[in-house]
């Protein structure tokens, strides 16, 4: 019989040329098959191959194991499922990275969004009032308010007036230092609900060295404390206490008010 | 693979138990032709226990071109004992092959052969068929 001058990788792949047309085949098969369609071996073959087959379609098979064949292939392949989807472990993996990237950005994309010029000032102090003890401080016993003439008069700070929100409140004490960025700061400790008040410079343009002021009153927050800032006079002026906004609003409210 | 049909019943059930219980616990494994692999094992054990045929060479004839009018005299359970006297692995390859359901990747992967091997064992398989073919149902100038 003739030989087929072909590679003998394609030889093997011809020998084993799918029966039905309709099968599916890789690329190699394809070209096998269509290199040698025509010849009298090959056809000889699949003439002997689908003979073959027929008959072992005609092999008997018991009713009970054949019901579990009716109309189904053999070789299914998985079905795809949003479930099994979810519990592969590089989509797990996936999901996850993206959920906390996407976690980060919302909580940087919302401090941003309550930062304020001198936000972070506000916040270090915050620290300084969570640590700072009554013994820390001089004792003074007067109205708030009135602390301006003193941060003028002894330490010559300018502007450092306590709002009106805050100036009929009794003081227990009040130093004024200064910060690792050697900005001159007061603090006042009020007998009420042992609020503290801090007086800082407002931050200013680095290049005009204009003051970047903000209206009404911001919020920040650190390590379970609370601060209310507003700024007057190229001067910051906060109230700090241990809790939440809820504990600030009523002096923030009457201040409105009045 | 075994040409008895009780027999082959038999391995159905057992490797459908086997398949229920791993996916009850869990356990199923996650490559596609396990079911398959599996049955072909148990039927290797199962044809083991029986009386082996000889091992012999047998004829081989080249693949007539009347060859499809021999086959279609032959009846399908003869055709089945036929198969399952093949040695393996060229048992499990004639048996996947015309079985018409897998490609030659598929028959490659199941039967863990090469295709050379897979090819050799064809061409094996249709010569020695051609051979009992001639000699049960010989056509006029081929006996």
């Amino acid at each position: 019989m003739r030989r087929l001058p072909l590679l003998r990788r394609q030889r093997a792949l011809l020998t084993c040329a799918p029966i039905s047309h309709d099968r599916s085949t890789d690329r190699s098969m394809r070209a096998a098959v269509a290199r040698a369609d025509n010849s009298e071996e090959f056809v000889s073959q699949q003439n002997f191959d689908r003979a073959v087959a027929e008959i072992v379609r005609l092999i008997p098979i018991p009713p009970e194991t054949a019901e579990w064949f009716s109309e189904k292939s053999l070789a299914v392949g998985s079905k795809w499922t949003w479930r099994k989807m979810a519990r592969n472990p590089a989509v797990l993996a996936i999901s996850i990275a993206v959920v906390v990237i996407t976690g980060v950005s919302v909580f940087q994309l919302l401090s941003r969004l309550n930062d304020f010029p001198g936000s972070a000032t506000a916040r270090k102090l915050l620290a300084v009032a969570a640590s700072t003890r009554p013994v820390m401080l001089d004792p003074i016993s007067t109205e708030a308010g009135t602390l301006s003439d003193l941060f003028f008069m002894k330490h010559g700070l300018e502007h450092y007036d306590v709002p009106a929100e805050f100036a009929d409140s009794r003081t227990i004490g009040c130093r004024v230092f200064e910060d690792e960025e050697s900005r001159r700061i007061a603090q006042i400790w009020l007998a009420e609900k042992r609020l503290q008040l801090f007086l800082f410079p407002a931050e200013r343009n680095p290049k005009t060295g204009v003051v970047l002021g903000f209206p009404g009153w911001r919020y920040v927050h650190q390590e379970g404390w609370v601060g209310a800032v507003t700024e007057r006079s190229g001067v910051c002026f906060m109230a700090a206490v241990r809790g939440n906004e809820k504990d600030l609003e009523p002096y923030l409210s009457n201040a409105t008010g009045k | 693979m075994l040409g008895d049909s009780s027999k082959a019943q038999e391995v159905f059930y057992t490797t459908l138990r086997e398949a229920a219980n791993r996916a009850a616990q869990g356990e199923l494994p996650k490559e596609r032709f396990w079911l398959f692999r599996d049955a072909r094992w148990r039927c290797l054990e199962a044809s083991e226990a029986d009386l082996q045929p000889e091992a012999l060479k047998l004829d081989e004839h080249d693949v007539a071109p009347h060859a499809a009018s021999q086959i279609e005299q032959l009846d399908p359970s003869q055709l089945a004992v036929w198969v399952s006297g093949a040695p393996d692995p060229q048992r499990t390859a004639l048996a996947l092959f015309y079985l018409d359901e897998f490609d030659y990747n598929e028959i490659l992967d199941l039967a863990e052969l090469k295709l050379s091997e897979l090819s050799r064992y064809l061409i094996q398989g249709r010569g020695q068929l051609q051979a009992w073919l001639d000699a049960k149902h010989p056509q006029q100038g081929t006996a």
